[in-house]
């Protein structure tokens, strides 16, 4: 396959990953603005999703004083590259340019999912982004389905599947990023609700419930979206996957990257629950993060980079 | 315009012979259902995404080119005499530019001026002299034809750098399937949808000397091309990559994609590139399209390019009039299908006649394309008239003239219901080592009442092209 | 006479270039009135011979090892007969009529050509009037090496008064051009004496009808085309003949630099 079709289908599949993980975030936060909590800590809340998205300096700089709509900013500011709008565009530029390699109900659905987006968009305050976060989960779902059923598995199967791995791991770790961050910030007074939201925005409050009994506290939901296999969003679950898809295509220059790889979900495998401690959580969710960056890079410069030379 | 022959309708107001079971069809819809079926047609192409982005307007504006649900219908028999006449005029525009590159006997028995050949900027110096496989320089022919009110066929213009349209040809026929399934058990229309095969097969069959299994690649200018959508179309029915430039290297006049397991050799490029786009190191030093070495791979014959560099000097419009003398000098055979009456304005004669009568006369840039640089007679103000003919005067051969034609006309459904709109046909010859010509083509309409301007960039649209399997014989109505 | 010739091109880079192809026209033609005693050209990576429409040597060089500087050196002996302007026989590969019409590089405006009309008229001998015309663009486009960029065409050529041998071959094409004669460009060296300043050198040819041979005009010098010359490459204009043509990947800002010495005689 060519390296620049490659490199377009693993960014399609990383920006609608990512439009997903920011609708989940500020569906949280949504549903979190419902709980009786006093402003501050709401605002820390906020600003908690901001920073875990790196989206505060940006924010900064379009809203001076922060008194802004975050939410209308996270979902649709055209010019923040990283808006539910932005990436479903980017999504779909990629999409277009690699038509002819995906099947073509995945290029629909995603061209579909871009025209309706704009309907949102036309709509005015707090109406613009009623549904919003349902819909772009859904539609998330559908293209997943649809390129799983329909397309080959071929290399653009695993280069799509290598992104939305990849992104989903660095979205997992990101949600976990805002509320561990909000949490400390509110002095450690843990607020038990705030994680059931989040394992209600992860689509996991019934799963938590199968697997552990009792209250939910943090270091548990970090256990299992970080060590737990049988958790679809986990980190450790989505490493098994980026790797398995990485072996399907691995090329004469990718070894490094395919070991980067191998290590994290190592770690992972061998990793203790007592390393999720709330004191030591924020710390370890950045050490991940990069982690998952520096393969990000790898696989960049391995297989999408166009170089003369294999 | 009084006079246009009608496709459907004849001139006693019954439809024709070959239309009849269409027309039945036709007239028992009501206004409603085209309308309603027109709407979705609307929306299935957004979804498709079968859309062109327009420059320089706000994200979210890609058009989609009008298409009407009331398709243009050709009786069998006059479809085989189409289909005669073009593989004729093709194989003689591939004959006369392969004379070109190569001995110029046609030029040596003065049958064409040297200087019109050798002095126009559409000749390449850069290919004289490199021979390419089974002596094939346009693969891919798009020729518009139009009906004069008679109802002969004349060629208006052949198209033979990079044709574009023929995936229009193949949605409007899947879009008109969908729309109207039970059409099609009623009438027997030859399948298209089999082009991409052919067309696959036919770049296989020029792949260079040697070469059993040849890697085929689509190399399109990228997704910000207005004909983006056709490129990735096609190469996704092909089932071979769409390609740009930056995709491509050189090393040792062979030419290889890069892939994400490495380098792969290219064989043929079906490119929808233009010339002087294709390689920097020949062609335009500024060109970020292209590939550059990618010429040295093809004067050391290791690719095929598909249309060969150099075409243009057979479908320039200053050419154009020669083609009837090609098709005797090369073929030995009178042609099939006319030329539109040309006048040669570089010729004194001819440029006092066309001075005389620039009001029903339509004049031509010889190096334009795209229905800009024109001036249509009898729709053109005293002032247009009196612009363009002081620009004649200033350089008469930059231009043809040719009558005023009554393009045939077609049912097309418009905001006050079915009314004639004029239409033009434009059908794929593909040419390698057999030629072949998908029984169909593109049939471009003008949309606004009386216009004979069919292209799309001019507010023109398109319909399906229906060529029947078994037509009743057509009776000429006297 | 024997011209030795030294040319050395490098450049550099800023940042890593991960692949590098060039066209060389740096061979000189094999003709008749030209004959090479030793020649070679010194370059990294690899290289593919091939000869090109206008009948010119070409050579493919790609490098696609990562590197920041790259090095051409050609050195070479060619032996050259006088020729009093009029080149070779040369198989005829292009019809003279390809080189008549303007290219992008040779356009004309309206003051080129009323500058053309006038600056190549007055005698019935062509070549008096070539080189007459030859005079007339010398002055016009005012000779200065070295301390500037070439002008990309004949017309801002033609404006800025001033520019390199390439300008004022450019300029001269356009005019014969504009009167309808066929011109080439040709770039070649030039052995200008021992303390001549110049060596990359670049002049143009002009079809003799009545004759059917080309008679070559060195503009700068107003004179025709002798011994002193070599050709190494022949074109409608710059870019068909330049000597180094060339695209590369990564690399960022280029710094280049040439050194170009022809002489009579060996030399260090």
């Amino acid at each position: 396959m060519l390296s620049r079709t490659a490199d377009h289908l693993y960014w399609l599949a990383r920006y609608l990953e990512r439009a997903e993980t920011v609708a989940r975030m500020l569906e949280a936060e949504q549903q979190l603005a419902m709980l009786p909590r006093p402003a501050e800590s709401a605002e820390r809340s906020r600003r908690a999703t901001l920073m875990a998205l790196g989206a505060h300096e940006f924010y900064d700089t379009r809203a001076p004083g922060a008194t802004g709509d975050v939410l209308d900013f996270l979902a649709f500011d055209r010019e923040y590259p990283d808006s539910i709008v932005s990436c479903i565009s980017r999504a779909r530029e990629n999409a277009r340019a690699v038509r002819g390699s995906i099947a073509s109900e995945v290029w629909e659905t995603i061209n579909a999912t871009w025209l309706e987006m704009r309907t949102f968009e036309r709509r005015k305050g707090a109406e613009r982004s009623r549904n919003l976060f349902e819909f772009v989960r859904q539609r998330s779902h559908m293209i997943r389905g649809v390129h799983v059923v329909a397309m080959l598995r071929d290399e653009a199967y695993h280069f799509l599947r290598i992104g939305s791995f990849l992104e989903r791991a660095d979205g997992t770790l990101r949600l976990l990023d805002a509320r561990s961050s909000s949490t400390a910030a509110d002095q450690g007074a843990i607020d038990p609700h705030e994680w059931t939201v989040l394992l209600r925005t992860l689509s996991a409050f019934e799963a938590y419930r199968k697997l552990f009994r009792g209250a939910v506290t943090p270091q548990r939901v970090a256990e299992m979206f970080i060590l737990r296999p049988d958790v679809p969003r986990s980190l450790r679950r989505c490493m098994v996957e980026v790797r398995d898809n990485l072996h399907a295509v691995v090329s004469s220059t990718s070894a490094e990257t395919e070991r980067r790889a191998g290590a994290l979900q190592a770690a992972l495998e061998f990793g203790r629950a007592e390393e999720l401690l709330p004191p030591l959580l924020p710390a370890y969710l950045t050490d991940k993060i990069e982690q998952l960056t520096l393969i990000g890079d790898g696989i960049a410069r391995d297989f999408l980079v166009s170089e003369a030379v294999a | 315009m009084k006079g246009a022959w009608d496709e459907m309708i004849g001139a006693d107001g019954r439809a024709r012979a070959h239309c009849r079971e269409y027309s039945d069809w036709l007239l028992a819809q009501g206004m409603d259902r085209l309308e309603a079926k027109s709407a979705e047609a609307d929306a299935l192409f957004h979804r498709f995404g079968i859309t062109f982005a327009v420059y320089g307007q706000a994200e979210g504006t890609e058009r989609l080119i009008p298409f009407d649900v009331v398709p243009r219908v050709l009786p069998q028999e006059e479809w085989l005499l189409l289909e005669a006449g073009l593989k004729q005029r093709v194989g003689a525009l591939n004959a006369f530019i392969a004379d070109v590159y190569d001995a110029q006997d046609i030029l040596r028995a003065g049958v064409i001026p040297a200087e019109q050949v050798l002095c126009n900027s559409q000749y390449r110096p850069e290919v004289q002299g490199v021979a390419v496989p089974q002596r094939i320089y346009a693969h891919i022919a798009g020729v518009d034809v139009i009906r004069a009110a008679d109802g002969r066929f004349l060629v208006l213009e052949d198209n033979l750098r990079v044709p574009s349209g023929v995936s229009y040809m193949l949605e409007n026929r899947r879009m008109m399937m969908r729309l109207f399934p039970e059409l099609f058990v009623r009438c027997q229309v030859a399948p298209v949808e089999h082009y991409p095969e052919v067309l696959l097969a036919n770049l296989c069959s020029v792949a260079p000397r040697g070469v059993d299994h040849p890697t085929v690649v689509l190399m399109t200018p990228g997704a910000y091309n207005s004909a983006y959508f056709e490129h990735a179309f096609l190469a996704q029915q092909m089932g071979i990559e769409l390609v740009e430039g930056q995709d491509m290297f050189v090393r040792d006049d062979i030419l290889y994609m890069r892939t994400t397991r490495g380098p792969q050799r290219v064989d043929v490029i079906y490119r929808r590139v233009d010339d002087d786009f294709l390689d920097p190191l020949t062609f335009r030093a500024d060109s970020t399209l292209g590939c550059p070495g990618l010429m040295a791979a093809y004067r050391a014959g290791n690719v095929t390019i598909a249309n060969a560099v150099g075409t243009g000097i057979a479908d320039d419009k200053s050419i154009y009039p020669y083609v009837p003398e090609m098709i005797r000098f090369y073929l030995g055979q009178e042609p099939l299908i006319d030329n539109v009456p040309t006048r040669v304005l570089r010729r004194p004669d001819d440029l006092a006649y066309t001075l005389a009568h620039l009001e029903e006369l339509v004049v031509k840039e010889v190096h334009g394309a795209g229905g800009y640089g024109m001036l249509i007679g009898p729709m053109a103000s005293k002032d247009e008239i009196a612009a363009f003919r002081a620009r004649i005067i200033a350089d008469p051969a930059r231009y043809i003239a040719q009558p005023t034609l009554a393009l045939s006309t077609c049912p097309t459904l418009v905001n006050a219901g079915l009314a004639p709109r004029h239409i033009d046909l434009r059908p794929f010859v593909l040419s390698g080592k057999d030629t072949t010509i998908v029984p169909g083509g593109l049939t471009r309409v003008a949309l606004r009442e009386g216009s004979l301007v069919v292209n799309s960039s001019q507010g023109g649209g398109t319909k399906d092209t229906w060529v029947l399997e078994q037509g009743a014989p057509e009776r000429l109505d006297a | 006479m024997l011209l030795h010739v030294r040319h050395e091109t490098v450049y550099s880079y800023a940042e890593a270039v991960r692949y590098t192809i060039q066209a060389l026209r740096l061979t000189p033609r094999r003709e008749a009135r030209q004959r090479v005693v030793s020649w070679s050209i010194q370059a990294p990576g690899r290289r593919i011979e091939q000869v090109d429409a206008h009948g010119n040597m070409v050579h493919y060089l790609t490098v696609e090892s990562p590197h920041r500087e790259l090095r051409l050196l050609v050195n070479g002996v060619v032996e050259t007969d006088e020729t009093d302007g009029q080149p070779n026989s040369d198989a005829l590969q292009l019809s003279p009529l390809a080189y008549r019409t303007a290219s992008s590089l040779t356009a004309t405006d309206a003051a080129l050509a009323a500058f053309a009309a006038d600056a190549f008229a007055g005698s019935d001998d062509l070549r008096l009037r070539l080189l007459r015309g030859a005079q007339a663009v010398a002055a016009a486009v005012a000779w200065r090496p070295g301390s500037m960029q070439a002008s990309d065409t004949a017309i801002s050529a033609f404006q800025h008064r001033e520019g390199l041998c390439q300008d004022q071959a450019h300029v001269f094409i356009a005019c014969c051009r504009a009167l309808g004669l066929s011109a080439r460009y040709v770039s070649g060296y030039l052995y200008a004496g021992a303390e001549g300043s110049v060596a990359s050198h670049a002049w143009a040819e002009v079809w003799l009808d009545s004759l059917g041979h080309w008679y070559g005009v060195d503009i700068t010098h107003a004179r025709p085309v002798a011994g002193q010359h070599c050709r190494l490459a022949v074109g409608r204009d710059y870019l068909d003949a330049a000597p180094v043509r060339g695209m590369r990947r990564g690399g960022g800002q280029e710094r280049m630099q040439v050194t170009v010495l022809v002489s009579n005689s060996p030399q260090q």
